[in-house]
């Protein structure tokens, strides 16, 4: 009991002094200062993250391309109220890191140098990875320039490293001491799991952390905010109002201001699993898939064909017990039993089956791009026995209505959204029989998603390291991405 | 009383849902026109750039004079041309009098490198992008509509009230395909 008490006082004690020093190493209190239109010299991005608390918000990618816009990097074009296109404007030079993320993600998609806006959220790329880098390298610059800088510096980290080592091994005699008699070896295995849940503790708390100089930049800018806010109605200006508005739309984007623009430019948010855009006939346009409910839909036609026969049996089943009861109370002629116990079993049974031997008769070609790869959970079971079903959407070009169809794991997940593809499918039934994919996507080879991924910053602890330059390939696989694909689910 | 009531409970649903369907048809047919402006927008601008064009090869190309006159006709048809139909078709015929113009454009090497040239050149090329876009905006809003005022009980109100169906903007032939843009 002595030893748990001595064990549960050293754990309070490092909590304590990991509290002190979250609480001494808070972010400095800005206070807006006075209303400016003049913008100084840090990008949307950097804006971002500053004056949102030295955290990045998802509006900072979205600024950082209406920023290029502005510069003349690429161009935003209204064509209609639901289409605008950002169109590739020579080749870019002096982009900063996180600029040329966003460059890139825009040439990957861009055919014939242009991209509609609503694509943008489409593409190869694993967002998380993505965002991380982009975050990082955002992080990087506001380093350099003096505005921020990592929660726990190094004396800090050691500190609390060090001082976890205390209640660790205290946790770590009190387990062993109970389990003196059984010998077991809790004791040292408590005492690590204790440790690496105290710096995981640690860990969580750890971010960035404005500068004096950061909050004076963030000050100034939550002026700017406040000149934007009452001179321009960013609100409701689209993105392709960049071209009247210039940088000042950017960084009203980064500052929160400009929710409409942000909102035409997804390209930090997930795509839509019931809008697609697909490039399929060479231009950007916008498909609509339906999943539909598989009673008669998403099914091979042989399971289909015994479901339906089950279930045919089990309503005329069901339907004759009822019927010679009712006509053993007189209710139901005693001829009409059978036939009408047949009728209901036959009703049940034959959609299904018509359905499933007319796809088995005559299955259809498909060929198309695949614009949707989704896989949804059967039921609301959550662990691993969970049955999973898998779509696929394939855009034909000849409808922007799709529905997806159903296929097997083993032939959906070589797959990838972006593919061409040729399959043998059951047009009445959903199910795709056979699936060979006759071009690659362009989106997958076309460019790395993390960048040249020259930083290895920690999302929590130590210090940002910029690496040397490493050839692209090498520093995909070293962060193990290099087949890393996208799977939405 | 009750039968009273049951009546103006199916007069009211009617006429809600075929004021839903005619409001409906209005917002589509609405689309249309916006998408329609669009195109002329684009087009507009497309015309606007051409006689910039003929003047500057015409200062290093002047004896291509057939040529040149191909495009000066073909824009002046297109500005005439009326009705989706007829445009496109006279569109259709600007683009091919340009092409000529910019294949004649490759017999002079000066020309070519002229700074100015090249700038019209990739701003021609971006506005027939526009065009291709707008186009398909465009199309798309117009099944909308035909889909609209073709389905029932849509048609019923579409018939009573005027509205008819759209002409699509393309050639005939025209399949949607590939985008050809660049000179």
């Amino acid at each position: 009991m002595v030893l748990w008490m001595a064990a549960a006082a050293a754990t309070g004690l490092w909590l304590l002094l990991l509290f002190a020093l979250a609480v001494a190493t808070r972010n400095p209190d800005v206070e807006p200062g006075p209303a400016t239109g003049a913008l100084a010299g840090q990008s949307p991005a950097v804006v971002d993250l500053i004056t949102g608390d030295w955290r990045l918000c998802d509006e900072a990618a979205s600024a950082t391309l209406l920023d290029l816009a502005a510069r003349g990097v690429v161009a935003v074009e209204e064509i209609g109220p639901g289409l605008s296109l950002v169109r590739l404007r020579g080749q870019p030079g002096g982009l900063r890191p996180y600029e040329r993320l966003v460059y890139d993600h825009v040439r990957s998609l861009a055919v014939d140098g242009v991209v509609a806006t609503g694509a943008l959220a489409e593409g190869s790329r694993d967002l998380r990875r993505w965002w991380k880098s982009f975050r990082r390298k955002v992080i990087v610059e506001a380093r350099e320039q003096g505005l921020s800088r990592p929660r726990w510096s190094r004396a800090h980290a050691l500190l609390l490293g060090a001082a976890a080592v205390v209640p660790a091994v205290a946790i770590g005699i009190a387990v062993g001491a109970g389990d003196a008699g059984a010998d077991h070896g809790g004791g040292p295995g408590a005492a690590i799991l204790s440790f690496a849940l105290l710096v995981a503790l640690m860990d969580r708390l750890n971010g960035e952390r404005g500068t004096a100089e950061g909050a004076a930049a963030a000050a100034h800018w939550l002026g700017v905010r406040e000149h934007l806010r009452a001179t321009g109605r960013f609100a409701e200006q689209p993105a392709a109002s960049v071209t009247i508005w210039g940088r000042h739309l950017a960084y009203a984007a980064a500052l929160g201001l400009a929710p409409r623009a942000v909102g035409n430019l997804p390209v930090s948010t997930p795509a839509d699993d019931s809008r697609a855009w697909s490039d399929h006939g060479g231009m950007w346009h916008v498909v609509n898939v339906r999943y539909p409910s598989r009673l008669l839909w998403g099914r091979p036609p042989g399971a289909t064909i015994l479901r339906a026969l089950a279930a045919g049996w089990f309503a005329g089943f069901s339907t004759w017990i009822l019927l010679v009861v009712a006509a053993a109370f007189g209710v139901w002629p005693d001829g009409l039993v059978l036939p009408a116990a047949l009728a209901v079993g036959l009703a049940v049974a034959g959609l299904p089956v018509v359905y499933a031997i007319g796809d088995l008769g005559g299955a259809a070609a498909v060929e198309g791009r695949i614009v949707r790869l989704r896989r949804f959970r059967d039921g609301s079971k959550a662990d691993d026995t969970a049955k999973w079903t898998y779509w696929c959407a394939i855009d034909e070009g000849n409808s922007r209505e799709v529905r997806a169809m159903c296929l097997s794991e083993e032939m959906w997940r070589p797959l990838r959204e972006g593919d061409t593809v040729r399959a043998t499918a059951g047009r009445r039934l959903g199910w795709i029989r056979r699936i060979d994919v006759i071009e690659d996507s362009r989106l997958r080879a076309s460019y790395d998603d993390t960048g040249e991924h020259l930083v290895d910053a920690p999302e929590n602890l130590g210090e940002v390291r910029v690496l040397p330059d490493r050839p692209a390939r090498a520093s995909r696989a070293d962060d193990g991405g290099a087949d890393d694909r996208r799977r939405p689910e | 009383m009750i039968p009273m009531l049951v009546v103006l409970a199916v007069v009211a649903v009617l006429v809600a849902t075929l004021v839903s369907a005619y409001n409906r048809l209005v917002r589509a047919r609405n689309a249309v026109d916006n998408a329609w402006a669009q195109i002329d927008v684009q087009l507009r601008r497309r015309y606007d750039l051409i006689p910039n064009l003929v003047e500057t090869v015409k200062g290093y190309a002047a004896h291509e004079r057939a040529t040149l006159e191909a495009v000066v006709t073909a824009r002046s048809q297109a500005i005439g041309a009326r009705g989706p139909e007829e445009r496109a078709a006279a569109e259709n015929m600007l683009s091919g009098a340009l092409k000529s113009l910019f294949a004649v454009a490759e017999a002079y090497p000066d020309l070519k490198a002229s700074a100015g040239f090249a700038e019209l050149q990739e701003e021609l090329a971006a506005t027939e992008n526009r065009i291709a876009y707008s186009r398909q905006y465009y199309n798309d809003a117009v099944l909308t509509y035909n889909n609209a005022i073709q389905t029932v009980p849509a048609n019923l109100v579409a018939g009573m009230t005027g509205f008819t169906a759209r002409e699509y903007f393309q050639a005939p032939g025209e399949e949607r395909g590939p985008v050809q843009v660049g000179f």
